[in-house]
């Protein structure tokens, strides 16, 4: 189990921040996530591994049109 | 009406005329404003004093002043003494920084019946100023159809009849611009104010400000759409406002430091430049961009707000509307904006109504129109939205209104509350494109159904009730509407902040005082109440800040700069909030810091609550939401999301759903739904400085300078 955003989600095997994103269908274009207090940058989003018992900010930075 | 520009020019008769020396600007001000009375022709010249620029700043500020002091409280919207007000702001009008020549226009509402702002970009406040004039105050109400002149050139002020009959502004705005040139190129030097037969056949009339685009040789228009301003526009019989300024340079605005302002302007251009592209695309789609995400993120009104996303939202997707724009243009409102936002649809064809066949240019759709006109009424079409966005504009009336409005009457027709016989025909079933086009021709032309529905959703559920025998709980559960003014397109169900940003606003539920959905409901950035009241304090206060400058928010954060991950308040985008300051102290030579900046906006909105509170409004009552806003309303909606819904009953409300009808879970939902919005309601009370009737406390007043004796007035007869 992580945290994102104070919320427990399911672990997978092999989670990276992409697979994640996915997972929470996160599609916003301007995110900014950390892992664990770590800010990770996007181009690394594809290859980052989440470790289980992981606490996740996804944090979208937008406030409206 | 005059058949070619000649006759036109023939028919112009100077009523009366004023003639001025510009005294030219220095910091950012004129130091004048212009007074017209269009009932006896009065035209004079006010000071602005310093204490105005301390305390109202410009913008918004001045328009709340003049109105404040040129009305009674028990003035009504149409009467002679309501006003007009248009200013720009201190910063209005540079040409460095994008986003910078934004007008804000204060009035009392028809819809309302209070205090009205309402920001539109265009040449018009910019060209105001540098003809002059920090503000234009209109007051009085003509018997007769006038045109007001400001030539900034020649230092002339007319109040003029002209042959032009003012029912399409997108003609208005072409031939008085074409009136007014002396070749092509000057019409870039000149601004067009104009509403539309809209305007005088619905509450829901808008503003068009014109800016000539050279590439496209057009007269196009911004939108102050927001609260019947257009209305109160035709109802004193003008039939436009026109400014001349052909000396626009860089300096126009006499910054204190020119340099300052370069620099600022030149490091955000950049960051544009370079990152638009993969960040919002504002430059190819505009606020559109907002589309997409919206509907992925159950944020898209549906059918009267009832849902947040839908199957076919990709007709009206972002990228769809993409297509539609023409790329590669310089698409801003003022003269140095790269962010480029305002897109357009050119040689549209339109397939309907007075000017069917003719091949448009159409303004839009941003985000709101489609939103609005498209989603919310179950209206997946891009075509549909392209040229209900049109007539809107064309005709003068606010595309956010009608969207809400229209999705309120389907889903009053779709409940039986109203039926074909009363509608005059039309079928306004959700989805229905030919009958919610057919509707906004008859609000546009006060004709039929429309003359009803163009009165907003809080007269529309008066008539309902009462002529129609409908259920009046449900009418004020469904009718997205607060204080009269109609919700702008955002799903705000499964933000509790937000539903306190829309509400709790001092004109009604617009999201430019605080946009706080993805902060609350995705990022879960605020948790707690205190969190809540914390974000409904800063963001609205920031926020209002633009409005008093001649900015527009845009640029603050739809544009991220390098860097900004690593920052303590990634949301608040504290680069750009910096540029603000300094572009501030660079323009006025003043030295504040970010707690002047909110001090400053903290002043004009407290004076805003208290005028509303001067009328008869600004109490807890008026900031009370229906309930479609907060929750699921029937079990419908509540079904559609059943697995969300019973999982709040169970972990939030400490309710076990099994067992229970949906009827039943429908109303332990609302119970909490509605007891979390009061409390947030006392918390953010608590945090403004506010009673907890939502006057703001004596001592804050004082603490802002803000306790005038006649405001302190108003103040104690609420306490």
């Amino acid at each position: 189990m992580i945290e994102v955003n104070g919320k427990k989600v399911e672990w997978e095997k092999d989670m990276t921040v992409e697979k994640l994103l996915k997972k929470m269908n996160f599609t916003f274009p301007k995110i900014v996530v950390r892992v664990n207090g770590k800010v990770i940058e996007k181009s690394d989003w594809q290859d980052y591994p989440i470790p289980d018992q992981s606490v996740v900010q996804a944090h979208h930075l937008i406030a409206g049109g | 009406m005059a058949t070619s520009i000649e006759d036109m020019r023939k028919s112009r008769k100077v009523l009366a005329g004023y003639d001025y020396e510009q005294a030219g600007v220095e910091k950012g001000y004129t130091g004048k404003t212009l007074y017209i009375n269009i009932s006896d022709y009065t035209i004079k010249p006010k000071d602005v004093t310093e204490e105005m620029k301390d305390i109202f700043i410009g913008g918004k500020g001045f328009g709340l002043w003049y109105l404040w002091n040129g009305i009674k409280p028990e003035t009504k919207w149409n009467d002679p003494e309501n006003e007009i007000v248009i200013s720009s702001g201190p910063i209005g009008g540079i040409t460095q920084y994008p986003g910078s020549g934004k007008s804000l226009v204060v009035t009392l509402s028809p819809l309302t019946k209070s205090i009205m702002d309402s920001n539109v970009g265009g040449f018009f406040g910019p060209y105001l100023k540098f003809s002059g004039w920090d503000a234009l105050e209109i007051q009085g109400k003509s018997e007769k159809d006038i045109v007001v002149f400001i030539d900034g050139d020649k230092g002339r002020v007319t109040i003029e009849e002209v042959d032009i009959d003012p029912a399409a502004s997108h003609l208005v705005s072409e031939q008085l611009t074409e009136l007014l040139a002396e070749n092509e190129k000057d019409k870039k030097n000149i601004s067009i104010v104009s509403s539309g037969s809209g305007g005088e056949n619905t509450n829901i009339g808008i503003l068009n400000f014109s800016f000539y685009d050279l590439r496209r040789k057009a007269a196009r228009m911004k939108q102050a759409g927001r609260g019947g301003i257009g209305t109160v526009f035709r109802d004193k019989k003008i039939a436009a406002l026109a400014v001349k300024f052909s000396s626009l340079s860089g300096r126009s605005n006499n910054p204190a430091d020119p340099a300052k302002v370069a620099k600022t302007g030149v490091k955000i251009t950049r960051e544009i430049n370079k990152f638009d592209a993969e960040q919002f695309r504002m430059r190819q789609i505009g606020t559109a961009n907002l589309m997409t995400p919206m509907n992925d993120y159950d944020l898209l009104p549906v059918h009267n707000f009832k849902y947040g996303s839908h199957p076919d939202a990709v007709g009206i997707s972002s990228d769809t509307l993409r297509d539609r724009f023409t790329q590669n243009m310089p698409d801003g409102c003022w003269v140095g904006c790269a962010l480029s936002c305002c897109k357009a649809v050119d040689n549209f064809e339109l397939k309907t109504g007075p000017y069917k066949g003719d091949k448009v240019l159409v303004d839009g759709p941003e985000y709101e129109n489609a939103a609005g006109l498209g989603a919310n009424c179950g209206i997946f079409d891009a075509d549909y939205v392209i040229e209900a966005n049109f007539y809107c504009d064309t005709y003068g009336i606010d595309t956010i209104s009608t969207g809400t409005l229209i999705a309120f009457a389907m889903e009053c027709y779709e409940n039986g509350i109203i039926d074909k016989k009363i509608t005059g025909g039309l079928e306004l079933n959700f989805g229905n494109a030919d009958a919610a086009m057919e509707l906004i021709h008859q609000m546009g032309q006060g004709k039929g159904f429309g003359k009803i529905a163009g009165q907003g959703v809080r007269r529309m559920k008066q008539i309902f009730a009462e002529e129609y025998g409908a259920d009046p709980a449900f009418l004020q559960d469904i009718g997205m509407e607060n204080k009269g003014l109609e919700y702008s397109q955002y799903q705000a169900k499964e933000s509790l902040a937000q539903q306190g940003g829309y509400a709790m606003t001092n004109k009604g539920p617009q999201h430019d005082e605080a946009w706080l959905i993805f902060m609350d409901m995705v990022n879960n950035q605020l948790p707690t109440f205190e969190k809540k009241a914390e974000a409904l304090h800063y963001f609205p206060m920031f926020r209002t800040w633009f409005g008093l400058m001649g900015l527009c928010k845009l640029p603050w954060n739809d544009i991220i700069p390098e860097g900004n991950s690593q920052t303590e308040s990634p949301e608040k985008i504290p680069e750009h909030v910096q540029n603000y300051i300094d572009i501030f102290n660079a323009v006025t030579g003043k030295n504040i810091d970010q707690d002047e900046m909110i001090r400053q906006s903290e002043r004009v909105y407290n004076f805003q609550r208290i005028f509303n509170l001067r009328l008869g409004f600004g109490t807890r009552e008026h900031d009370a939401a229906p309930y479609r806003a907060l929750g699921p309303v029937t079990e419908e909606e509540y079904e559609s999301r059943i697995e969300r819904y019973d999982n709040q009953l169970k972990e939030d409300v400490g309710i076990d759903p099994s067992g229970m009808s949906i009827a039943e879970k429908v109303k332990a939902m609302r119970k909490y739904r509605e007891g979390r919005y009061e409390t947030l309601i006392d918390v953010v009370y608590d945090r403004r400085g506010w009673t907890k009737n939502g006057v703001p406390k004596l001592e804050k007043i004082k603490e802002l300078g803000i306790d005038f004796p006649e405001v302190v007035d108003v103040v104690k007869k609420n306490l």
